[in-house]
């Protein structure tokens, strides 16, 4: 007797714990689990204003951004993934053009910049155009001469596809595709890139040292160049206008173009320097060949303005041997284990 | 007889975990279920606008509407007799189609009370504008959201008119910007035409006229002809949402039992 009711209180009890279950999963099958990844904070470093609190990081949900980001399915005729225009080996700036190629023949409007460390800005685009590194996507998929699709689109796209919906259910629980996961997970990709492994990164943490000659363009660029292109991140993230005239063809007034405020005219977003020598040609539109260009527009091309930059209107005076060294110290910038990093590259 | 008791305490636990389950996931919920639906009118309250119909405005300017939708948020229920108010929450937003019946419906949860007046904004709540990928409502394959200058056009009126003198003879107006001075979250209160009083077994529905007409004109002179485009914010953008706060006229109610 006492033996049948406790078979009886143990199906019960059974049955109770089977309900809370289902009431905590609101009756879904069980999400398959997912294995977290860790964000790294390089020493010495600020924190990151993105800190992926909505969007913890996922293998799964990495893995699914990296395929999107390689994919040209998000593209209108599907030959424009983001990857056409950010490549690794450029770290993730456009290879040698002034603009990128997109949609129809058509040209981007400004230059692709690289991409890394971008859980660190404030706002992207040259222009600071975009508020949040989660919505960034929404620009390239939509813009009519890049990717040139609609959002709905594309969403319908994935849901359809044979594979996705499997990546979006390890990643997020179910195969559903909504945009907002979509964007979650090219931001778990693209905010994982960070580049710290350049040599100056090196001998910051005391594994290496200046050449004599790298050393001497360290102390020019803190002298004449770091109050705007701010260590670590080698961006203050502000907006100037250096004195670069205005392109009669392209007519970008830059942060104005946000604001409509025409004391921000002709204002672009510093850039990082970091991997300088892997993302040229240089400036907003890509006008600079080289770095040299860039040093020499400084030293005698800035014209002026009313919103030139104080710091930059009466030129920056800077020797031929000033330029010499600078550009050693710029090289150390490049950090060759960022773009030979696999976790980057194409999916498998 | 012990056993009897140990098996009420088995399925104490099943209710336990019922109710307990309840708590977790429903918020004492308001009971009444209330709708406000928006009817798309013409200058009058009974012209109900036609997508494709040609109309004029204030300024004898003809024009079509193909596109007309409008977020709404923080709404509130008010009796302003004993100052008693009911907000549904400033972080429920919702996304007013007029291109379809359900898409121009609003369907909340409220308890049952007299009220007199219902407010809302006109919108969508600025810290939801830089808050990243949403859903729902604020779902950007919605075509609500500017992908180059991040924020939502909170609100969308578009169509043709033979005056704009542009391709298509189009006339665009998205509305939208979050930062001062060009906010143009509209804050919209309007009184019932008469004191209701909730019944606990039925259902209300709140009908409210959205005139497109005062989009033009009112506050502002915003003209077809002069600006058929608005697309970024802005003191213009600004001038239309102070035109278009002004667009809503409580009409009656309907109740279901
Ligand atoms: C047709 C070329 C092209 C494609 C395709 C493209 N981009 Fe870009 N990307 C650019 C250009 C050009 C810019 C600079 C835009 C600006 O400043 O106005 C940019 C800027 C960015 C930035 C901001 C960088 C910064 O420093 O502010 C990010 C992040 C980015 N792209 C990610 C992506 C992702 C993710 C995709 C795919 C969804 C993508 N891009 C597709 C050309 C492209
Ligand atoms: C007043 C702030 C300011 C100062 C000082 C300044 N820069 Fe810049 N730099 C900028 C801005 C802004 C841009 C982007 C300009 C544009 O394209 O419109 C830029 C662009 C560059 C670029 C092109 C980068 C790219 O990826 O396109 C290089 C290289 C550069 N600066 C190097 C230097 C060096 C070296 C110095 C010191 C000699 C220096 N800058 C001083 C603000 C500054």
């Amino acid at each position: 007797m006492t033996f049948r009711w406790t078979i009886l209180l143990a199906a019960v009890l059974f049955t109770a714990g089977f309900l809370v279950n289902a009431c905590k999963k609101s009756g879904a099958p069980a999400a398959p689990p997912t294995t977290p990844l860790t964000f790294t904070v390089p020493d010495g470093w600020p924190q990151p204003l993105y800190n992926f609190e909505g969007n913890p990081i996922t293998k799964e949900g990495f893995e699914l951004g990296k395929k999107l980001f390689y994919d040209g399915i998000l593209s209108k005729d599907g030959n424009f993934p983001c990857a056409s225009c950010h490549q690794q080996f450029a770290a993730f700036a456009t290879f040698d053009h002034p603009l990128s190629h997109g949609f129809d023949n058509q040209f981007t409007l400004r230059n692709a910049p690289g991409l890394f460390n971008m859980v660190w800005l404030p706002a992207m685009h040259w222009d600071g155009g975009i508020n949040h590194i989660e919505v960034q996507p929404l620009a390239p998929i939509t813009a009519p001469n890049e990717m040139a699709e609609d959002i709905a689109n594309v969403v319908k796209k994935l849901q359809q596809h044979p594979e996705y919906p499997n990546h979006f259910k390890a990643a997020f629980g179910d195969a559903t595709v909504t945009s907002e996961r979509m964007l979650k997970a090219l931001t778990q990709f693209v905010g994982m890139m960070v580049s710290a492994n350049s040599k100056y990164d090196k001998v910051k943490r005391g594994e290496l040292s200046f050449t004599a000659d790298e050393q001497k363009g360290y102390e020019i660029f803190q002298a004449k160049c770091a109050s705007c292109h701010t260590e670590p991140l080698f961006t203050d993230n502000s907006y100037r206008n250096t004195g670069l005239p205005l392109d009669p063809v392209l007519k970008d007034y830059g942060r104005m173009r946000i604001t409509g405020n025409s004391a921000d005219s002709l204002k672009f977003k510093v850039p990082s320097l970091r991997n300088l020598y892997l993302t040229f040609p240089y400036g907003h539109d890509g006008r600079f060949y080289a770095v040299r260009d860039v040093l020499d527009h400084y030293s005698h091309g800035v014209q002026d303005g009313p919103t030139v930059d104080p710091l930059v209107k009466n030129k920056i005076p800077l020797s031929d041997a000033d330029k010499f060294y600078l550009q050693y110290f710029l090289r150390t910038l490049t950090d060759s284990t960022f773009i030979a990093d696999k976790r980057f590259g194409p999916p498998q | 007889m012990n056993a009897m008791r140990k098996c009420f305490i088995g399925l104490a636990l099943v209710v336990a975990s019922l109710t307990s389950c309840q708590k977790e996931y429903k918020e004492p919920a308001p009971d009444h279920a209330f709708s406000v639906r928006f009817r798309p009118v013409v200058q009058e309250t009974d012209n109900i606008l036609e997508f494709g119909k040609t109309y004029t405005n204030f300024f004898n300017e003809p024009f079509e509407v193909r596109t007309f939708k409008f977020y709404v948020h923080d709404i509130k229920l008010i009796n302003t007799e004993n100052g008693y108010t009911f907000s549904v929450g400033k972080d429920e937003h919702f996304l007013v189609d007029a291109a379809d019946t359900i898409g121009s419906r609003i369907d909340v949860k409220v308890p049952t009370a007299t009220y007199n007046r219902i407010s809302f904004k006109i919108g969508v709540d600025s810290v939801r504008n830089f808050s990243g990928a949403q859903t729902g409502a604020l779902d950007p394959a919605l075509g609500m959201f500017w992908t180059w200058n991040s924020g939502y056009i909170m609100a969308k009126l578009e169509g043709t008119s033979p005056v704009t003198g542009q391709p298509g003879d189009v006339f665009e107006y998205h509305i939208g910007g979050f930062k001062a001075p060009d906010n143009v979250v509209q804050q919209v209160s309007l009184p019932f035409p008469s004191p209701i009083t909730l019944r606990k077994d039925a259902e209300t529905e709140i009908i409210i006229a959205a005139d497109v007409y005062r989009w033009f004109n009112g506050v502002h002179d915003i003209r077809l002809d002069t600006n058929p485009v608005v697309m970024s914010p802005g003191p213009l953008a600004k001038k239309v949402s102070e035109n278009y706060a002004n667009m809503f006229t409580v009409l009656h109610f309907i109740s279901y039992l």
